[in-house]
């Protein structure tokens, strides 16, 4: 019995052994064959990509205060922002110039939380995956112009745009590159005018549609 | 300082004309149904006495050919 | 929240509207009321979007422009274009700012008795075309030049070409490209025969390795960085930076390896040396697809005033080469490239490893460089030794800094020596040209004039008595402007500046005229991957602004070339393309027709029977591939690459007793070019307000300089003070000091050496020898 146990220990090592020579000679032997991905034809529909992204917190936002002294509003949430959908500058000092951003921005601004330096709570970046962080967000090292514009600002979306009273409010800005709602809506950092009444319902896009147009509007439907 | 909502029923065909009129009336907001011939006014004014005058000119509109309150809010 | 009264109104309002509506909808099931929900959507969210590529670098991304009313007000990046997947950078995103600047040229000005006086475009564009005839009647054709830019749209070029070369019958046209990426077309070719890259940026999906070759692209391409960056994370591909600082790209990168400037060539060279040592040399694609050949050395670096050179190649052995290789073993280039014997080894294993996919990438650190056709040919040499090209995630990538600087400068040919299909010198490019363009042939000359550098030499001796500019910055952009601006302001030549925005080079203008900007105008791109980008007129120009097109085209017609330039001013952009598009038939070069370009976001070319060849070269894509094997490099009469013997030559200037430090100049990721544009954005000048100079940290202490402190630089042309910065953006290495040429206040070309490639006619701005001192 023992020597049968033996020799079938040696057998299934044998067997795996040569299993595993044989596939990474194979897998030696392949040609650079490479599978090109098909063309893609016009995106219909905005991404659905991290919409859950922040979801796992969501309860935790439910029960987190919501009066904090020095919160962001949406007047001071577009101060550092040229128009919606832009890049928000840089409005602290930076730790280190040299980096493209990554961990030293995201030790910070993934999850947020309050830093007593600033008196403020650090807003949650939505989209953590791009880590060249630099490459769109930029300090501000001087308040002057290279030469005066007579650029006034561009219109903000507004806030009251539920179609009839008491409807789901529309999404009234582009999501792309901030499909993540919470990130934004949600939590201490978020300007207290568009804070989230409902956090725990993190299936936002359930009753919160975009007004979505591809390039030009659509108009409306009549048949 | 009331607000008050009508729906106005148009003459066939003459809904466009009803607009016009409604146009340019200044303490009220006109809201079109697209494929009826129904509009909805909303009436903001300071005062009882111009509500009524309000009213009345609603009334002698050209093109209306039956209207009716819906609601009545007194804001003060 | 506190609602105040009118709020409270307005709800009470918005609540006895939903009642109506209501009842409404009860009398009348199905009933809309439409324009209550647009009315209260009438926002930011809904905004037209308007396609078209980005204004800035040779990247080419996707953008969508938000348009309200006429005015452009919000940039994002288009989902649907593959080379930035709706990603932008910093500038994209703002670039439609600056034309709000205050100071924007809205109107032509013409100098009369040294001041500017505001004149109404026609006075101007007839005082442009009748000083032009003047001069050529005065003092010849060869006494009229014209100079263009890698930013000019297809149209942009194509007329100036034709007007030019095919109607006032000189080969005086160069442009700003020369200054950019002319070493890259030298490059391609004397090794293939073809300009422009065999890949496409498809390939950074695919390849293991990403190795850049002086080249910070974190800051200079961050969104192609980006899609490396994601390729890092998710699939382990790795990013190897081989430069002469360290910059934001080495610190993102898995290893950085820095070398001594100029040694490039050695390392090249030496990375050869041990792919052949070790056998890892593909011999099968070498056998069949390469030849090997050797050019002239010692070969001069352009410093002096009408210097000539052309190169004779001479075919030698695979042996031959061999040999020659002997004197770059890692052993003996370690000594003076001061990278490690271990750093060339891993890099040639990188390369020589069969089973790893990789990429080279460059841009201006190879191309400008006193042996910039060299150093892209080594590079060839190592992906053609290997049989790493043409296949996806495999092969040498030269990138560009210019959005058009493919589509216009080089396909379009707006240099000296080039016309819109092959150059000046073959009889049968001529032939062609005139038939198109409806000129006679004997029209076109034969022999180029001036590039670049020369054109501007040519202006100070006085050869060159009108000189027109359009869309670009040379009194900020050229190498050794001490020389140059001081040239042009020289009552010798009448000076003709078409811009946005008033630079230093309209500053010594005779005449400025005003230009439409971007979106303010039709036109195409072609970015580095042979994607050909068009886009139409999104929001009207300001006062008199003009396309540049349009404007060579009004000269022209006043110059009595008007039958030869038949388009229409709404829909020219359109109508030189069409015609454009003949010069370039067939497969190895067949342009998408403007149906396709309208809808898609760039199209890349060959373009034949309605598909892109995304990998030139190699038979499974590329249907110009005729001779049955794998590959065909088709640019070569005999099928086959070249692998060049090239040596290791020092640069013209080097660091000495008296001028003891490397100077080397570039861009950083908030400003673009001259920053005529990027500075008038006011969040990327507030990032960035001003140029500075780099110093090692050693360095620094050893002059007791503290950041932030002013510091002079100085070589023998000429001096700049700038504010030090240590230990911020960049690190050179001891012995280097680094300055952003963004800066027209700071000008430190004032400093750099006007040295060439004597092969590409490409200035090097990355080395010269300076001092430093505290001021």
């Amino acid at each position: 019995m023992k020597r049968l146990y033996f020799i079938g220990i040696f057998a299934l090592l044998t067997i795996t052994t040569i299993f595993i020579w044989s596939k990474s000679y194979y897998a030696q032997q392949e040609e650079a064959y490479v599978q090109l991905a098909v063309e893609k034809g016009v995106a219909l529909i905005p991404s659905e990509k991290g919409v859950f992204e922040r979801s796992e917190f969501a309860n935790d936002y439910g029960t987190m205060r919501d009066d904090y002294k020095g919160g962001r509003t949406l007047e001071t949430y577009y101060d550092n922002r040229a128009f919606h959908g832009a890049p928000p500058s840089i409005p602290h000092p930076i730790v280190n110039e040299l980096t493209m951003g990554d961990k030293s921005c995201l030790k910070c601004h993934e999850n947020g939380g309050y830093v007593a330096k600033f008196k403020a709570f650090t807003p949650v970046v939505p989209h953590p995956e791009k880590v060249n962080c630099r490459q769109c967000h930029v300090p501000q090292k001087t308040k002057g112009l290279f030469r005066p514009t007579n650029g006034k600002g561009f219109p903000t979306p507004s806030i009251n745009n539920e179609a009839f009273v008491g409807g789901p409010p529309v999404i009234p800005h582009q999501i792309q590159l901030h499909e993540n709602c919470l990130a934004c809506h949600a939590g201490p950092s978020a300007p207290v005018e568009i804070r989230v009444l409902h956090p725990e319902r993190s299936n936002c896009r359930q009753c919160h549609v975009l007004n979505n147009k591809e390039m030009t509007d659509i108009g409306d439907f009549i048949r | 300082m009331p607000i008050k909502s009508y729906i106005l029923h148009c003459e066939y065909q003459n809904k466009n004309i009803l607009l016009n009129e409604l146009q340019k009336l200044t303490n009220c907001e006109v809201i079109p149904a697209q494929n009826h011939e129904v509009i909805v006014v909303v009436t903001d004014t300071d005062s009882e006495e111009t509500d009524t005058e309000l009213y009345n000119q609603l009334l002698e509109m050209k093109g209306l050919k039956h209207l009716s309150l819906v609601s009545g809010f007194d804001a003060k | 929240m506190v609602q105040t009264n009118v709020d409270r109104r307005s709800f009470i309002k918005k609540m006895a509207a939903a009642a109506a509506m209501t009842t409404a909808a009860t009398m009348f099931p199905g009933i809309i009321f439409a324009s209550e929900q647009v009315k209260n959507l009438n926002n930011a969210g809904n905004l037209d979007w308007k396609k078209g590529p980005c204004r800035f670098c040779g990247v080419g991304c996707g953008i969508l422009v938000g348009v309200e009313s006429g005015n452009a007000v919000a940039v994002k990046g288009d989902p649907n274009c593959s080379v930035n997947k709706g990603l932008l950078c910093v500038k994209g995103y703002h670039q439609t700012m600056c034309i709000q600047a205050k100071d924007r040229l809205t109107h032509a000005l013409v100098k009369k008795n040294g001041s500017y006086v505001k004149t109404p475009i026609n006075e101007a564009l007839d005082l442009v075309a009748s000083k032009m005839k003047q001069t050529i009647e005065d003092h010849g054709k060869d006494s009229v030049a014209m100079y263009t830019s890698g930013q000019s749209t297809i149209p942009e070029g194509y007329v100036a070409s034709k007007l030019m070369k095919g109607a006032i019958g000189t080969n005086n046209l160069d442009c700003n490209a020369r200054l950019c990426m002319a070493s890259a077309v030298t490059g391609f070719l004397t090794t293939f025969g073809a300009d422009e890259p065999m890949g496409c940026y498809e390939d950074i999906d695919h390849a293991d390795y990403f190795i850049t070759w002086g080249n910070n692209m974190a800051e200079m391409h961050p969104v192609l960085f980006s899609r490396m960056l994601e390729q890092k994370n998710n699939r382990g591909a790795k990013i190897i930076d081989f430069a002469t600082r360290t910059t934001r790209t080495s610190m993102a990168s898995n290893k950085s390896i820095l070398f001594e400037p100029q040694t490039d060539l050695a390392v090249a060279n030496a990375i050869c040396y041990e792919i052949i040592n070790n056998g890892w040399v593909n011999k099968s694609f070498v056998e069949k697809h390469c030849n090997f050949s050797k050019g002239i050395t010692n070969i001069g670096y352009g410093l002096e005033d009408k210097f000539k050179f052309t190169d004779k190649p001479e075919k030698i052995s695979f042996e031959e080469y061999k040999k020659f290789l002997k004197d770059y073993t890692p052993e003996k280039v370690a000594k003076y490239s001061k990278v490690s014997v271990k750093d060339i080894k891993y890099l040639a294993n990188i390369y020589g490893d069969p089973n790893k996919k990789v990429v080279s990438y460059w841009c201006m650190g190879m191309n400008q460089h006193t042996r910039g056709t060299w150093i892209n040919n080594l590079v060839y040499n190592i992906h053609l030794l290997t049989g790493k090209i043409s296949q996806p995630g495999n092969g040498p990538f030269s990138l560009t800094g210019q959005p058009s600087a493919c589509g216009t400068a080089r396909e379009v040919g707006t240099f000296t020596h080039k016309l819109p299909h092959g150059v000046v010198m073959n009889k049968k490019d001529r032939e062609m040209a005139a038939r198109i363009w409806k000129v006679p042939v004997e029209n076109i000359p034969s022999k180029p004039t001036y590039h670049a550098t020369e054109m501007f030499r040519a202006v100070d001796r006085g050869d060159i008595k009108f000189i027109w500019t359009q869309v670009t910055n040379p009194l900020v952009s050229l190498p050794k402007t001490s020389r140059y601006r001081p040239a042009m302001e020289k009552d010798s030549c009448f000076v003709v500046v078409s811009d946005v925005f008033p630079t230093p080079t309209s500053d010594v203008a005779d005449v400025i005229l005003p230009a439409a900007w971007h979106i303010e105008k039709a036109g195409m791109y072609g970015n580095s991957e042979r994607r050909t980008q068009q886009w139409d007129k999104m929001v009207e120009g300001p006062g008199d602004t003009m396309p540049d097109a349009w404007m060579t085209i009004e000269v022209a017609k006043r110059m009595g070339y008007g039958d030869l330039f038949p388009y229409s001013e709404e829909n020219h952009a359109e109508e030189i393309y069409n015609e454009y598009r003949q010069f370039h038939e067939g497969a190895k070069h067949g342009m998408a027709p403007l149906e396709v370009l309208k809808k898609e976001s760039g199209v890349i070319w060959p373009y034949v029977d309605g598909k892109s060849t995304q990998w030139r070269f190699n038979s499974e894509y590329d249907p110009a591939c005729t001779n049955g094997e794998d590959f065909h490099f088709y640019g070569k009469p005999d099928g086959k690459a070249v692998i060049w013997q090239r040596p290791f030559e020092p640069a013209p200037e080097m660091p000495d007793q008296e001028y003891p430090f490397w100077l080397n100049t570039g861009r950083v990721i908030e400003h673009w070019h001259t920053g005529s544009m990027t500075r008038r954005i006011p969040v990327l000048h507030k990032a960035m307000p001003n140029a500075y100079v780099e110093l090692h940290p050693e360095d620094a202490i050893k002059f007791g300089i503290r950041n932030g402190e002013q510091v002079k630089v100085t070589s023998r042309r000429g001096s700049c003070t700038l504010p030090a910065s240590i230990n911020e953006r960049g690190l050179p290495t001891k012995g280097q000091v680094f300055v952003p040429f963004f800066d027209e206040s700071l000008l430190i070309n004032d400093v750099t050496l006007d040295a060439f490639c004597p092969i590409s006619k490409e200035p090097d701005y990355k080395k010269c020898a300076v001092k430093i001192e505290k001021v």
